[in-house]
C-alpha cells in the first residue's frame, strides 16, 4: 500500500490527504475527511447513497479511487448551500415530503444538482433517468420527482 | 373548563403538512446514522462466517490472528458465557461455539483498530470444520432421514399450528364449487438503503450502552440484559437517525449487537460493527418463505362458505419471528371477508439457509398474494365480477370475524369501489389487465406482550413556553414524530413546532414496543393525547392558581372572564418557582380496552383494523411476456388522515415495494448459499421501475384511534402483490402462482394457451 499525497478542491475549499490512491474516494471523504454526508449502502455502485460531484459529474464515490480527485473539485450536499440558506433542492425536498428516512436523500439531492445544473427545465422522464442509478426504498420516488420539478421551477423562476 | 371539549375535538386540518425539524438534517447532510458513528478510541469489529451450510466446528485456532498489529481481541463461540436466546424459540448463539447451521452462521469475531486490520486478522483465524448433510428443501427437511438442524425438533418442524374455526367440513360438503391453488413464496429482504451498524460502549459499571438505530430499542435491550446476564438498569439503547427499517430492524441484528458488546466487555473500548450489503443478504433476516396449498369452497351465487390453508414456512437454520410471521401470514387473511369456517395448519421447518424474519407486514402481503388470487379463480368459473365477489363478502363495520377481531370502524367496501371506480372498472381498456385486491392488517396490534399492550408517553411544559414530548415510539421517516407533534398539538392549542419529540434514548424515554404491528399511531398516538390532555388540565389549573381567577385557554394563550392573560412561559416560570424546580408533566397511559385472545388465539387482537383495496392495471407483452404495470390505485381506510403528506409518502412507497416483492425481487440459492446477495442481482425497484400510483384516502372516524387515525404504515404493501396477480392473469388468461411475477413464468402461460407468438 502506498500513501500518497492528494490535494484537491473539496466545496470549493483547499483539502490535501495522505492516502492510498487505490482506496475509494467515499473513503477518502468520510474517514480521513470527516465528510459524512455521503452515505455507503453497498460499496459496489449499485445504491447511489454515495453520489457525489466530480467536476460537476454525478459519481458514486466508492467506486472512484481516490487518486483520480486530485487536482479535481469535489462536491458533496454541504457544498450546495452556504450559512443559512438552503438550495432550492433541499427546500423543495423538505416541502414536498421527499425525505423519509434521509438515507439517500443527500446523494439523491447531488444527482439531481447535477441534473439541473445541464438541464435546468428537464422533463419528468429526464429526472427519472437521472435519478435512476440512487435507489430509495422509503419514497416510491414520487415525491422525490416531484421536489426535484418543483426546485427547478424554483430555479429558472429566480433566472428570469 | 368547558372549552376542553371543543379544542379537542377539533377536526384535524387536512392541509396540515407539519414535518419535524429532524428532516432538515437530513436535507442538509447533518444526520447521523448508524453506520456514521464515531467514539474516541473506538475499534472495528468484524466476524468469521461459516462457509459450510452445515458442519460440526472441530477447532478454532486464533493464534496467528491474535498477531496481527491493532488486532484487540478475538473471540469464540466457547469464550462467551451465555446461553442459547431468542426472540419465540431459544436456538441461537452469538456465536456458535460447535455447530454451525447455514453459509453465514457466525463463528469468531475481532475487534481491531481499524476495519483493515480486523479483516486481516479474519483470514488468520483457522477453522477446521467436519462438514454435516444439509438440507435446504422444506419438504426434504421433514422426512425422517433428514438431517436434523437442532436437537430437540424432530423433523426439522420448530413451530406447528392447527387452527380450525366454524365447520370446514361441511362448508366443502355443501360447496357448489372448490377451487384450489398452490402458491410459492421465497424470502424478500426489506433491503433499508442502511445496512444494519452499532456501537457498544461497555460502561465504567459493567453495564453496556449500545447505539444502535432498532424499531424496537426496548425489547433489543430486554433481550441484551438477559443474554448478557446484566441487570437490565445497566443496559441503555441510544438510537442514532435510522435509514429504513420496515420491519427488518425491529430487533436489528441482535447477533451483531450482542458480538459488540462482547467485544467491548473484552477490550474496556467502544466496538462499532456494521454489516455489509452482501451480509445483509446472506446472514440479515429476511422474510420468512412459504409454499402455500390453499383450497376455498363457495355457493353458486360467489358467497365465500369456507378456506383451507395448509402452509410450510421456510425457517432457515434460527427461528428469530418466524413463528409470529407465520401466523400473521397464515390468519390474518381470513378476516379481510366473511369466511365463517376456517381450517389451517401451519409448519416451520428449519433448513440450513439464512435464518429468516419480518418485513413490513408479517406475512400478510405474501398471503395476499394466494388469498385474492384464488377468490379471482372462483370468481371467473363462476363468472362474477371480481369487484362484485368482493362487495359481496367483504367485512362490514360491527362485524366479528371468523377469527374473533372486533371490526369498529371499516371502510373496506368503500376502498374497492373508490378504488374500481377510479381505474375505470367499468370501462377496461382492451388488450390491459385488471385486477383487485383487498385487506385488512391490525392496527395496534396487542399480541406481542400479554403483559404490555398499550403505550405511555410524557410530556412537559419547558421554562420557555415550548413541549417537550418523551416517547418510546420510533420515527425513522414514516412521520410518526411529527404526528405525535401534532397530535399533541390539537390537545394543547399549539402550533406542533412547538412540540419537540424525544424517543431514543432508554435511560430517559417511557419503554415501549416500538415500531411494529402498526402501533405507534394508533396505541402510541392515544398515550400522546391523553398526556397531552393531563399537560393540558395541569396548566390551565396552575394559570388559575397563579392568578387566582377561572381560565379558559386557546391558541397557547390562556385568559380569565375578566381580561387577564398569562402565556405558557409565566405559568412554567410560577410552577418551576413554587415547586423549586420541578416542571408541569402530563404522563398518559393508554390500555386498549377488550384486546385480548385465548389459548386458541382467537380474540380481539388489535385496538382497531385498518383496510385497503388496490386496483391495478398491467400490460403484457404477447411476444415476450414482458410486465408492464402502468397504474396502482391505493384506496385506504387509515381513519382520519392526521398528515396527509406522510401518509401519501407511506402509500408511493410502500406500493413501490409490494410491486418490487411481486414483479422483481425474491431470494435465490444455490446449494444453501445466497445466490443474489447484491442489490444488482436483488433488483429492487429504481425510479424507472415504478407504475404511476394514486392515493385515496377513505377517512372512517375509529372510535379508539387517536382524533379517529388509525395505522397505515404496514398495510399500504399488503393488497399489492394480490391486485398485480390478477391483473396479470387478466392479461395473461392464467394465474402466475410464484412470485416474483416475472416476463419468463408469463411467457410460460402464454406459451401454454397458445397466445404466444
Amino acid at each position: 500500500m502506498d500513501i500518497e499525497k492528494i490535494t484537491f478542491l473539496l466545496n470549493d475549499e483547499p483539502v490535501t490527504a495522505y492516502a492510498d490512491p487505490a482506496e475509494s474516494l467515499l473513503h477518502l471523504i468520510r474517514d480521513r475527511l470527516g465528510c459524512l454526508s455521503p452515505k455507503e449502502g453497498c460499496g459496489r455502485g449499485e445504491c447511489g447513497a454515495c453520489t457525489v460531484l466530480l467536476d460537476g459529474k454525478a459519481v458514486n464515490s466508492c467506486l472512484v479511487p481516490a487518486g483520480k480527485a486530485a487536482g479535481k473539485n469535489i462536491r458533496t450536499i454541504e457544498g450546495i448551500s452556504n450559512g443559512n440558506s438552503v438550495h432550492p433542492l433541499q427546500r423543495a425536498f423538505v416541502e414536498k415530503g421527499a425525505v423519509q428516512c434521509g438515507f439517500c436523500t443527500p446523494g439523491m439531492i447531488m444527482s439531481a444538482y447535477a441534473l439541473l445544473s445541464e438541464n435546468p427545465v428537464p422533463r419528468r422522464e429526464e429526472v427519472k433517468r437521472a435519478i435512476s442509478g440512487n435507489l430509495c426504498r422509503c419514497s416510491g420516488y414520487k415525491q422525490i420527482e416531484e421536489a426535484i420539478m418543483a426546485a427547478a421551477a424554483e430555479m429558472n423562476k429566480k433566472r428570469v | 373548563m368547558q372549552t376542553e371539549a371543543t379544542a379537542v375535538s377539533k377536526p384535524i386540518s387536512s392541509k396540515d403538512n407539519y414535518q419535524s425539524a429532524e428532516v432538515w438534517t437530513k436535507v442538509t447532510g447533518k444526520a447521523i446514522y448508524g453506520i456514521d458513528l464515531r467514539l474516541p478510541g473506538m475499534l472495528y469489529g468484524k466476524i468469521l462466517r461459516s462457509p459450510h451450510p452445515h458442519a460440526r466446528i472441530r477447532k478454532i485456532n486464533t493464534a496467528a490472528a491474535l498477531k496481527v498489529p491493532g488486532v484487540r481481541a478475538i473471540l469464540t463461540g466457547s469464550d462467551l458465557s451465555c446461553s442459547p436466546y431468542g426472540i419465540v424459540i431459544n436456538d441461537e448463539m452469538p456465536l456458535e461455539p460447535d455447530h454451525v447451521r447455514y453459509v453465514g452462521d457466525e463463528v469468531a469475531a475481532v475487534a481491531a483498530v481499524d476495519d483493515k486490520k480486523a479483516e486481516e486478522a479474519l483470514k488468520l483465524i483457522h477453522v477446521e470444520y467436519e462438514t454435516l448433510p444439509a438440507v435446504f428443501d422444506t419438504g426434504e427437511a421433514q422426512l425422517p432421514e433428514a438431517p436434523q438442524l437442532h436437537e430437540n425438533f424432530p423433523g426439522n418442524v420448530a413451530w406447528r399450528r392447527e387452527v380450525v374455526r366454524g365447520d370446514p367440513e361441511s362448508a366443502f360438503r355443501n360447496a357448489d364449487l372448490v377451487v384450489e391453488s398452490k402458491f410459492h413464496i421465497p424470502q424478500f429482504h426489506p433491503a433499508y438503503l442502511e445496512p444494519i451498524a452499532c456501537v457498544a460502549v461497555s460502561e465504567p459499571d459493567g453495564g453496556i450502552t449500545l447505539h444502535a438505530a432498532v424499531q424496537s430499542p426496548d425489547i433489543v435491550r430486554d433481550l441484551l440484559a438477559q443474554v448478557l446476564k446484566l441487570p437490565l438498569s445497566r443496559v441503555r439503547i441510544v438510537g442514532p437517525v435510522m435509514g429504513g427499517g420496515f420491519g427488518g430492524k425491529v430487533y436489528g441484528n441482535l447477533n451483531l449487537y450482542l458480538i459488540s458488546a462482547f467485544l467491548s466487555m473484552q477490550t474496556g473500548l467502544p466496538v462499532k460493527m456494521q454489516l455489509t450489503r452482501e451480509e445483509e443478504f446472506t446472514a440479515g433476516r429476511p422474510m420468512v418463505a412459504a409454499e402455500i396449498k390453499m383450497r376455498m369452497a363457495l355457493g353458486n351465487d360467489g358467497t365465500f362458505l369456507g378456506r383451507e390453508m395448509d402452509l410450510i414456512t421456510d425457517n432457515g437454520a434460527y427461528s428469530n419471528q418466524a413463528p409470529w410471521v407465520s401466523n400473521t401470514l397464515a390468519e390474518r387473511n381470513d378476516s379481510v371477508y366473511h369466511i365463517p369456517a376456517i381450517k389451517t395448519k401451519v409448519r416451520l421447518v428449519y433448513t440450513n439457509k439464512v435464518p429468516t424474519g419480518q418485513y413490513r407486514a408479517y406475512g400478510n402481503q405474501v398471503a395476499n398474494f394466494a388469498c385474492e388470487s384464488l377468490i379471482d379463480m372462483a370468481a371467473k368459473k363462476l363468472k362474477i365480477d371480481p369487484l362484485e365477489i368482493r362487495l359481496r363478502n367483504c367485512v362490514r363495520p360491527g362485524e366479528t370475524t371468523v377469527h374473533g377481531l372486533q371490526i369498529k370502524s371499516c371502510g373496506l367496501a368503500e376502498c374497492l369501489a373508490a378504488a374500481a371506480e377510479e381505474i375505470g372498472w367499468t370501462k377496461r381498456k382492451k388488450g390491459h389487465g385488471y385486477g383487485l385486491g383487498a385487506a385488512i392488517h391490525a392496527s395496534g396490534s396487542v399480541v406481542f406482550d400479554p403483559n404490555l399492550r398499550g403505550a405511555s408517553a410524557r410530556i412537559s411544559l419547558e421554562l420557555d413556553g415550548n413541549i417537550s414530548l418523551f416517547t418510546g415510539e420510533q420515527d425513522y421517516g414514516q412521520g410518526t414524530h411529527a404526528a405525535f407533534s401534532q397530535i399533541a398539538a390539537i390537545a394543547l392549542d399549539l402550533e406542533p413546532s412547538r412540540i419537540s419529540v424525544y424517543s431514543r434514548d432508554s435511560l430517559v424515554t417511557p419503554y415501549s414496543m416500538g415500531a411494529l404491528g402498526m402501533r405507534q399511531a394508533t396505541i402510541g398516538g392515544k398515550a400522546v393525547q391523553l398526556a397531552a390532555e393531563k399537560l393540558r388540565e395541569k396548566i390551565i389549573r396552575t394559570a388559575s392558581e397563579m392568578i387566582g381567577e377561572p381560565v379558559i385557554m386557546e391558541k397557547g394563550r390562556i385568559g380569565s372572564a375578566s381580561g387577564r392573560l398569562v402565556d405558557f412561559t409565566e405559568i412554567a416560570h410560577y410552577y418551576h418557582g413554587r415547586t423549586s424546580g420541578l416542571t408541569l408533566t402530563g404522563e398518559g397511559s393508554y390500555v386498549p380496552p377488550e384486546s385480548s385472545y385465548d389459548d386458541a388465539k382467537y380474540g380481539n387482537i388489535a385496538v382497531t383494523y385498518s383496510f385497503a383495496a388496490h386496483a391495478a392495471e398491467v400490460e403484457i407483452d404477447p411476444e415476450t411476456g414482458a410486465l408492464t404495470v402502468h397504474r396502482i390505485v391505493a384506496a385506504h381506510d387509515s381513519g382520519r388522515i392526521i398528515n396527509h403528506l406522510s401518509a401519501s409518502g407511506q402509500i408511493y412507497g410502500g406500493v413501490v415495494q409490494g410491486f418490487g416483492m411481486s414483479c422483481l425481487e425474491g431470494y435465490l440459492f444455490n446449494e444453501g448459499r445466497v445466490a443474489n446477495p447484491t442489490l444488482a442481482d436483488y433488483k429492487i425497484p429504481t425510479a424507472l421501475d415504478v407504475p404511476d400510483i394514486t392515493p385515496i384516502f377513505i377517512e372512517t372516524d375509529d372510535p379508539e384511534g387517536p382524533y379517529g387515525a388509525k395505522g397505515l404504515g404496514e398495510i399500504v404493501q399488503v393488497p399489492v402483490p394480490g391486485a398485480l396477480a390478477n391483473a396479470v392473469a387478466d392479461a395473461a388468461g392464467d394465474w402466475v402462482t410464484e412470485m416474483p411475477i416475472t416476463a419468463e413464468k408469463i411467457f410460460r402461460i402464454l406459451s401454454k394457451r397458445g397466445a404466444a407468438k
